[in-house]
């Protein structure tokens, strides 16, 4: 495309808008960096100053708050623990979810569109209001302190259904005909072609729900008591608490806690974007 | 017992006021090719669903090899089909798409490699075996899509369309591909369209359909020469048949516009003692403009101004008004008339159809 000269510089003063906007969003972010890789007294020193986004040159003990997190506390378990409750609920969000918004896209049931004015009216619904729920459930079931205790409640997801059925009631029909004329059975195909076929949105909800559970603090703090269980985020807080941890160490964790949602951000932008875009709406 | 046997078959969907496909019956033989043609929305698709089991039978029965099938799975009815738009797999390889059918059903893995290798020969897709629908002309998926079907040793192929997306050049080249497969194979062909060519230059015989009901069958020259009413006669053919509203009267027959020809004692007699208001069916190129004719049928020339001309190349279809109707004659293309040129032509009398006004039944 071809730029005018007005068009030209309008790009470029939008571009410097951003750059700056970029900056102020993350100057407490390259903050907490610099100052993970710091001894208290430095950071307290630099607190005031330039210096204060500026990390110290690498030498001796620059990773000291590092060593001290991954040496003397659990932390690195609990990033582990979050890894895993996030990979199985992935599978589970992809397969359960996933399930429901093929049969509200393709399959033709009673009352399928009243069905769908329920799911959509959950989504406006905000977790917090219905934990007790979950709570007392999951207490009832002997659950509590369980990775099943803390994943079942997790798994269905009305804004994970809505956004697969967008995507899935786009699928020809014609491939379900012929896949049925090649002998594949109603699971294999949603298995075998209707998931291959919708890798963007399989990629937006594993995301998305890889960031719920990273980010989630309420509901695993209330299910998990054991320290061995415990997610990111409530060890996190726990080791935060204890009175010999360090500024340089609680950023150094904040840090550790962070780069991960970096990461998936940069890596999968363009689906979260599209995820957001296909429904026209956006998660709580 | 003919190989594919449709017993009064009728579709109604739920909620519609009127059926879709109404008292469809037809016998197909074994390795017969024959094409549904109709408008849109005629019922020749829903027909062929419920062949292939996709949609449900209001009432009647289907037989396929003296079986019958109304309550059949699709998969289990001995089908193959080709589908509108084509209905790959596209996260899968052309190889993959072709043989995908064949491993599930769970065909010994050198048995679908020589088969697959064979269809890939056959429709000529050696360089592609490899990529995937998306990086594939829409020549090349419709021959995936055939290959799909034809690896399957089945003695039924159900073709929805399958052209219909496709140039008009890549058209011909396809329709003539799926005739040589169809003469190689030698699968029992059912094969929908809406493009009277497709049926009239692929088919053994033709199912003209219209708001469901079937107006003929027969083979495509007997549709073409003999229709059954005027639907036929109007969707048969490229110009259309030109029509005119005219009456008769003895061997008179008087246009619109009160032009008169005079029918030979054969023609008048097949008529059968018919007179006043019919309508008269006549094909471009029964409309002659050379010397010859002109010279034979003298007493009924008449003459018309060329509003339109089309130089198809081989030929020429020249447009005028005449008996109150728009007109096409179909000449050589030797015959040039430009657009204002006054032209004199003769109707050949002994290709002259006349149909009831209101029953549209032709009768000659």
């Amino acid at each position: 495309m071809i730029l005018t000269k007005k068009q030209r510089r309008i790009e470029w003063a939008l571009a410097i808008v951003m750059i700056i906007l970029s900056l102020f969003f993350l100057f407490p972010v390259i903050w907490m960096i610099a100052n993970s890789f710091k001894p208290d007294a430095a950071i307290t020193a630099d607190m005031n100053s330039v210096r204060a986004f500026i990390p110290p040159a690498p030498g001796g003990g620059f990773f000291d708050n590092y060593v001290s997190i991954i040496t003397d506390t659990s932390f690195l378990r609990y990033m582990g623990n979050t890894l895993l409750y996030a990979a199985a609920l992935i599978v589970l969000s992809v397969i359960v979810n996933g399930l429901a918004g093929y049969a509200l896209a393709k399959i033709d049931f009673p009352f399928r569109e009243r069905w769908l004015f329920i799911i959509m009216m959950l989504m406006i619904v905000p977790m917090e209001t219905i934990i007790t729920i979950h709570f007392l459930f999951i207490a009832k079931m002997g659950l509590l302190n369980t990775v099943i205790g803390y994943i079942l409640p997790m798994i269905v997801n009305p804004f994970n259904i809505f956004l697969f059925r967008q995507v899935f009631i786009s699928l020809p029909d014609d491939v379900w005909e012929a896949a049925q004329l090649d002998h594949c059975s109603a699971i294999k195909y949603f298995f075998t072609m209707v998931l291959p076929m919708s890798k963007t949105v399989v990629a937006t909800v594993s995301v998305f729900t890889f960031l719920s559970v990273w980010n989630d603090y309420l509901w695993p703090s209330l299910v998990f008591t054991s320290s061995d269980l415990l997610t990111a985020q409530i060890g996190l807080n726990s080791i935060t608490a204890n009175v010999n941890t360090t500024m340089g160490m609680t950023l150094a964790l904040i840090t550790m806690v962070t780069i991960p949602v970096i990461i998936i951000y940069s890596l999968f932008s363009k689906q979260i974007v599209e995820g957001v875009v296909s429904t026209g709406s956006k998660e709580g | 017992m003919s190989f594919i046997e449709l017993k009064n078959i009728y579709k109604k969907y739920p909620g519609a006021d009127k059926n879709s496909v109404t008292d469809v019956s037809l016998n197909i033989e074994e390795k017969e090719f024959i094409a549904f043609v109709g408008p849109s929305g005629c019922g020749k698709s829903t027909t062929l669903r419920m062949i292939a089991g996709f949609e449900d039978i209001t009432s009647g029965e289907i037989y396929i090899d003296g079986q019958k099938m109304n309550e059949t799975a699709p998969k289990d009815r001995g089908i193959a089909m080709v589908f509108q738009n084509y209905a790959l797999y596209p996260h899968m390889t052309v190889e993959k798409n072709i043989s995908y059918g064949l491993k599930n059903m769970k065909v010994p893995s050198d048995e679908i490699k020589k088969k697959v290798d064979w269809a890939i020969k056959v429709l000529g897709l050696e360089e592609y075996r490899r990529r995937k629908p998306k990086n594939l002309s829409g020549g090349q998926r419709q021959r995936v899509a055939l290959g799909r079907a034809i690896v399957k040793d089945t003695k039924l192929f159900l073709m929805d369309e399958p052209l219909s997306n496709l140039d008009a050049k890549l058209r011909v080249s396809m329709r003539n591909e799926i005739s040589k497969l169809h003469r190689q194979i030698g699968s029992t062909t059912i094969y929908v369209t809406h493009d009277q060519v497709e049926a009239m230059t692929m088919a053994d015989r033709i199912v003209i359909m219209k708001d469901g009901v079937v107006q003929q069958v027969g083979k495509p020259m007997d549709l073409y020469e003999h229709p059954a009413n005027k639907f036929v006669a109007g969707f048969i053919g490229s110009p259309q048949m030109n029509f005119y509203d005219v009456t008769v009267n003895g061997n008179i027959v008087t246009f619109e516009d009160g032009s008169r020809i005079t029918l030979p004692d054969s023609v008048t007699s097949k008529l059968g003692g018919r007179q006043g208001e019919l309508i008269l069916g006549i094909r471009g190129e029964d409309i002659k403009l050379d010397a010859q004719n002109i010279d034979l049928f003298k007493a009924d020339k008449q003459s018309a101004v060329v509003e339109n001309a089309e130089v198809m190349g081989n030929e020429n279809n020249l447009y005028f008004t005449f008996g109150g109707a728009s007109s096409v004659a179909r000449v050589s293309k030797y015959e040039v008339s430009g657009i204002g040129d006054k032209i004199e032509f003769v109707f050949n009398p002994m290709r002259i159809h006349f149909f009831d006004k209101q029953t549209e039944i032709c009768y000659i």
